[in-house]
């Protein structure tokens, strides 16, 4: 009963605090908004930069032959990259630096080789001749024993000669480079492309066709776009550094304040206090989550809605994550403390319980340090809840976060000081 | 005297090497209002937290409204029975002063009528205002206020009126005379002498950890004080040095006024017979020692605005 009087009073408190409702509310959501910017590509092209140089130049006329046009417009047909052609007689990496200008950005030059066109026609020939070659003789060992001696005769000719026009055309492929910054982390991605779409180019010229099928499907049931996989991520984040960050930072206030002192001079006891808190930052992450998901459905169009089991982790999660912050807050002793240990928590917390990024493309130590931190499970539960409808992934992830919100609130309780001795 | 209510036995705090109260023993009877008066760090908000349960003693036995400190048991009822302003008193900002005074009064099984108590200490023009918007006499009024609101049989108020300006050190004291009328026991601590002598029955002087002298302030003066000065107002050098040929304890204080300590009215006669001699007609007044120069008797110093010992 005394922990719901705490709750409505730090609440109505809190709840008229423009500072309280700006940290815990509206910068998440602010947050929200800029992460949902981005992963979403509201407002951007969404392409990455490439800076292409074609040294395949007609010397008749001086326009670029048609192979290596074709193949800037089958890297455009892509939409993946955004082209900015260098002219064949400036030097390509100091152009592109001009053109990035001082704020920089990453650096992607291709180089289309001079004889470009020549090189892939003379190989396209060489191959094609070649495969006519293999499939003409492959024939003729089947019908051999149907044939004449002046059929055969006039067949090992004609292989004869195929094999002799197929030695007169030159043997140079056709060149492309390009060049990469290290630092760059699209690099691969960029290069992955250019060659995919090279051997695409290839395979046209040669009549190869695709006997591998390539289809693409969802993991989820429903369809969802970029923005939804990050939704549950940073619900759980938010809820966290309410929990450590704000939370801490309040309470360690209160005491300096002596507001707490005064409280322990009543017969208010320490579990009170800490479940009265704890209620009072479940309703407001409540509240936020709420809020985030509702602009997300009208900012981003995500399709992602809580169900009974995303609710409940919410609740354990914010729960966990105030226990854990009462429990900070006992160790504590001033606010500049309070927040700078707050962040020091929550922070690589964030970064490392793959509420940002996946967990499969962190070093493996990563992943093992995750399994140690609380938000994992919240963000992973909240994943299978939200995106997956996967209840077997949310049950176990509930039980862990239930079993440390009860650690962290005894804990919190434990170590509450009303004043140091 | 009333029963007692608290009785403090030898009672020791130590903090590593310092000492903080130094065996001190000293009790508190119903319906007083008891001072406990001495400079910064003379171990005065110690000994009180110790008295309400927010921190252990190191030795010695201490009893509150007949319960012991040390019981978890007894704490429970002791903090059911007291209610406590506490030094540098604050409450939630963002509510108003109702508010908190009700948040205070539901942390009790039963507790008075919130307003009753606001217009106990006449708050009822700030019932709406929220905390951070009131004055330092008010938040400490609130404070009272938020002591009193459980019916509480011991009101501990430490350091009530540090920090406030006169008028509001008036309201409070008001507020504290007003809590003696009605029969409520208070313990008070204060390092500003007039407030003890004011507000106090009796008065403990403490410094350095330990109790120097306890007593109503009547008493304390008679034994302490010393001797009634007769100050002559407008005098100078040359009245002062004409004086003390024939007297012995004469002297200038800073607005330029002779002050002659006398023993007994006898004395004062002859020295306002030595000032007709002289042909001297200036304004006389006869000063009372206070609990001021009982303290600077006692310890050797007086205690500062601040509450320092100098």
């Amino acid at each position: 009963m005394r922990a719901l009087t705490i709750f409505k009073a730090v609440f109505k408190n809190w709840m008229r605090s423009r500072s309280g409702l700006f940290f815990s509310i509206l910068f998440p959501v602010l947050l929200l908004l800029v992460f949902g910017a981005i992963f979403s590509g509201v407002g951007s092209s969404s392409k990455y930069r490439l800076f292409v140089q074609n040294l395949d130049i007609n010397a008749t006329d001086a326009t670029p032959s048609e192979l290596s046009v074709a193949f800037i417009d089958a890297l455009n047909s892509t939409e993946t990259f955004g082209i900015n052609e260098i002219p064949a007689d400036e030097n390509a990496t100091e152009y592109a630096q001009e053109v990035l200008g001082p704020l920089g950005g990453n650096m992607r030059i291709l180089v289309i080789s001079e004889g470009f066109q020549n090189d892939l026609l003379n190989g396209t020939l060489k191959v094609r001749v070649g495969i006519t070659y293999e499939t003409m003789d492959m024939y003729y060992w089947y019908v051999e024993p149907y044939l004449t001696d002046s059929q055969k005769s006039a067949f090992q000719q004609g292989l004869a000669q195929m094999q002799q026009y197929n030695a007169t055309i030159p043997d140079a492929k056709a060149s492309l480079t390009i060049m990469l910054d290290p630092a760059d982390s699209s690099a691969t991605i960029v290069k992955s492309i250019v060659m995919s779409i090279a051997s695409a180019f290839n395979y046209e010229l040669i009549g190869a066709e695709n006997v591998v099928e390539f289809r693409e499907a969802s993991v989820t049931t429903k369809h969802y776009s970029n923005v939804d996989f990050y939704v549950p991520g940073i619900t759980a984040a938010f809820i966290m550094t309410n929990g450590i960050i704000a939370l801490t930072a309040t309470t360690t206030e209160f005491k300096r304040r002596g507001i707490i002192k005064r409280l322990s001079l009543t017969p208010l006891t320490k579990l009170d206090w800490v479940v009265g808190n704890v209620l009072c930052q479940t309703i407001l992450n409540l509240m936020l989550a709420g809020i985030m998901i509702a602009l997300g459905w009208v900012v981003f169009n995500v399709r992602v809605i809580p169900d009974a089991f995303s609710i409940a982790l919410i609740l354990l999660g914010s729960i966990m994550f105030s226990g854990m912050g009462m429990a900070l807050s006992g160790f504590i002793k001033d606010v500049e403390a309070a927040s700078a240990i707050g962040n020091a928590i929550a922070f690589p917390m964030m970064f490392l319980s793959g509420t940002y990024f996946p967990l499969e493309i962190m070093p493996s130590y990563v992943q093992t340090i995750s399994k140690a931190l609380p938000l994992t499970y919240v963000a992973e539960g909240l994943k299978h809840a939200m995106i997956y409808q996967n209840p077997e992934g949310v049950y176990i992830n509930m039980v862990i976060v239930a079993v440390l919100a009860v650690v962290f609130i005894i804990v919190g309780s434990l170590v509450t000081r009303w004043k140091e001795k | 005297m009333g029963k007692t209510v608290v009785e403090a036995d030898s009672l020791v705090k130590r903090y590593g090497q310092l000492m903080a109260v130094d065996h001190i023993s000293f009790e508190v009877y119903e319906g007083e209002v008891f001072a406990f008066l001495g400079p910064n760090g003379a171990g005065k908000t110690t000994t009180v937290e110790i008295l309400e349960c927010l921190r252990p003693l190191t030795s010695g036995n201490a009893r509150v409204l007949g319960y012991d400190v040390t019981r978890s048991e007894d704490v429970k009822e002791i903090k059911k029975r007291i209610g406590v302003l506490p030094q540098e008193f604050c409450a939630l900002d963002k509510l108003t002063v109702k508010e908190n005074i009700a948040l205070i009064g539901d942390m009790y099984d039963r507790h008075l009528d919130i307003d009753e108590v606001i217009a106990l200490l006449d708050l009822k023009d700030k019932v709406n205002e929220k905390f951070e918007n009131l004055s330092g006499g008010l938040k400490q009024r609130v404070g009272v206020a938020a002591a009193l609101v459980s019916d509480p049989q011991l009101i501990f108020l430490d350091e009530p009126t540090t920090g406030l300006d006169p008028k509001a050190r008036r309201d409070v004291w008001a507020v504290i005379a007003n809590l003696k009328r009605l029969g409520k026991t208070v313990f008070l601590t204060t390092h500003y002498m007039e407030e003890a002598q004011v507000l106090a029955d009796r008065v403990a002087i403490i410094n350095k950890g330990k109790i120097a002298a306890i007593g109503a302030p009547q008493e304390l003066i008679s034994q302490y004080g010393g001797l009634k000065i007769l100050k002559i107002r407008g005098g100078d050098k040359a009245l002062a040095s004409l004086l003390q040929k024939k007297y012995d304890k004469v002297s200038l204080n800073g607005n330029g006024d002779v002050l002659v300590k006398i023993d007994d009215v006898d004395e004062f006669w002859r020295v306002m017979a030595t000032l007709a001699e002289l042909k001297i007609n200036k304004d006389v007044e006869i000063q009372t020692p206070t609990i001021e120069d009982v303290f600077l008797k006692i310890t050797g110093g007086i205690i500062t605005e601040e509450g320092e010992l100098k």
